[in-house]
């Protein structure tokens, strides 16, 4: 078994841009990782995508010349390019491979005009249960509960909008005030459309390989995989917190961590904004409970004692959703080498990165990844 | 819909003989889980399972309004997560719902959509 490093990150910009296609979305983000790792060629190729077209991934990697190696590709709904990632990783962890491309990508622009198309074969989304509507229930929840205020989950937009500021991919960023998001047009009560992630397009991508201790080798400490079990419906939890709990469990025990509280810097997956509030709880970054009034306060911001989301998350560096997961990997990658820029967190040596995957019924979830990662 | 499929996923109501509506799901013989579905086998065990009747009545556990475009629907609709008495959690559509339905209220099934969704009103 070897210890395993990211040693290259490279993503496309994110947005609406439709008229890019996957070959230009994925070379601009293989061109960039195998640049940063400083080599030419791989071993195999791990593609996480959710909307793509059946060869997706062989039609993109062909024109990228890359040919003939094994290629996988993986669909775990949002967590699709962390799942390519977490492949990758144990490809290389046991010797399978020796140097393993992980890559993401989503055209969503052209695919939706709007929202996600519900998927019809789910009893749920045929119901009319648009992911929008599926988060709003979470935040209804957490509001009747008095877990959460409208105000704090209108901080998440707010920071995460301000942090985007300063990250020159992202899709959206702005200075807006809790008044504004709350006052934006509503989607699903009670999430106002500032509130919910963009229709983007983009693609993010890692070079993994052994780890050789070179000075910007991002060693993975742990990484872990978990799918959906049968919603508790007697458990006091909205859907997805136990399965992110428990993820984050597994993660952190291979890593060797004791919590997540150890971790300097973190991307979480903020879909709509009550999805980082209860992510916050679910890894125990914070107290049940009190994801809302960390927000507000300022302890999940730049600065703050935990950053969550330095990027902007998917609120404002978009939601391309197979590509997510290597987005966010890529984030952390650059934090850890303290390569990013004004948003970088302050001496940051360890870091994580959670997806979840949303959206079948009856499950408290689809499939989440955790992974800690610790700089050179 | 925005296509056609094969077999209707969604939960089935059903009018008893008293008159009242009820989602037709299961009970599991081994771990007593409900579900709102005829699966062969229990999701949360894999034991055996037997038919089960649930409703009509339940209590609100979220709820929401869908106020944008969503394929096949017109916004805005209003949904419920209803923890049915004894019986598992289903989603249901709202009878004349400009808002959300009240987490904590009292609701009642009855006939299911035009589109085919359960659906659910207040009771007083």
């Amino acid at each position: 078994m070897s210890a395993v490093a990211v040693h290259g990150v490279g993503t496309s910009h994110f947005g609406r841009q439709p008229e890019r296609d996957a070959i230009a979305l994925a070379h601009d983000a293989v061109r960039e990782a195998l640049t940063d790792a400083g080599v030419d060629r791989v071993d195999a190729v791990w593609v996480g995508t959710v909307f793509g077209p059946a060869g997706v991934a062989q039609r993109t990697l062909r024109a990228l010349g890359i040919t003939g190696v094994p290629v996988l590709t993986v669909e775990n709904a949002c967590a699709s390019g962390t799942t390519a990632f977490l492949e990758a990783h144990e490809a290389v962890r046991t010797g399978r491979y020796g140097r393993v491309l992980a890559l993401g990508i989503e055209q969503m622009s052209t695919a939706f005009s709007g929202a996600i198309t519900p998927e019809p074969s789910d009893p749920e989304q045929r119901g009319g249960l648009a992911l929008p509507a599926l988060y709003a229930m979470s935040a209804a929840r957490y509001l009747h509960l008095g877990a959460v205020t409208p105000a704090e989950l209108a901080a998440v937009s707010v920071k995460n909008h301000a942090h985007a500021l300063h990250n020159p991919r992202a899709q959206y960023s702005g200075s807006y005030t809790v008044e504004q998001v709350l006052g934006s047009r509503m989607i699903a009560d009670p999430l106002t459309v500032l509130q919910c992630c963009p229709t983007s397009d983009g693609a993010a991508a890692a070079v993994l390989a052994p780890a050789t201790g070179g000075p910007r080798e991002v060693r993975v400490r742990g990484a872990a995989l978990r799918s959906g079990r049968v919603w508790d419906h007697s458990s006091p939890h909205v859907w997805g917190y136990d399965i992110v709990r428990d993820t984050t469990a597994d993660a952190l025990a291979a890593a060797g961590l004791h919590a997540a509280t150890d971790v300097d810097v973190v991307e979480v997956h903020d879909a709509f904004t009550i999805g980082e509030i209860v992510t916050t709880e679910a890894l125990g970054l914070v107290p049940e409970g009190a994801g809302g009034k960390a927000a507000a306060a300022g302890v999940t911001a730049l600065g703050g004692t935990h950053p969550v989301n330095p990027s902007g998350g998917l609120l404002s560096r978009g939601h391309p959703l197979g590509a997510t997961g290597l987005a966010q990997l890529a984030e952390i990658t650059w934090q850890l080498r303290g390569e990013a820029g004004g948003r970088q967190v302050d001496g940051a040596r360890l870091g994580l990165v959670e997806t979840m995957g949303g959206g079948v019924s009856v499950l408290d979830g689809n499939a989440c990844v955790v992974a800690v990662l610790e700089g050179p | 819909m925005p296509h056609a499929i094969g077999a209707d996923p969604r939960p089935r109501t059903r009018r008893s003989p008293d008159g009242r509506w009820r989602v037709a799901g299961l009970r599991c013989r081994a771990c007593a889980e409900v579900a709102a579905y005829t699966w062969p086998v229990c999701p949360r065990c894999r034991g055996p399972v037997e038919p089960a009747d649930f409703g009509p009545t339940g209590t609100v556990w979220s709820s929401t309004v869908v106020r944008i475009p969503v394929p096949g629907r017109t916004p805005p609709y209003a949904l419920a997560y209803v923890d049915l008495d004894d019986g598992p959690r289903v989603l249901a559509h709202v009878v004349d719902a400009a808002e959300p339905a009240t987490i904590g209220g009292r609701v009642r099934l009855t006939a299911p959509t035009a589109d085919g969704d359960p659906r659910v009103e207040a009771l007083a």
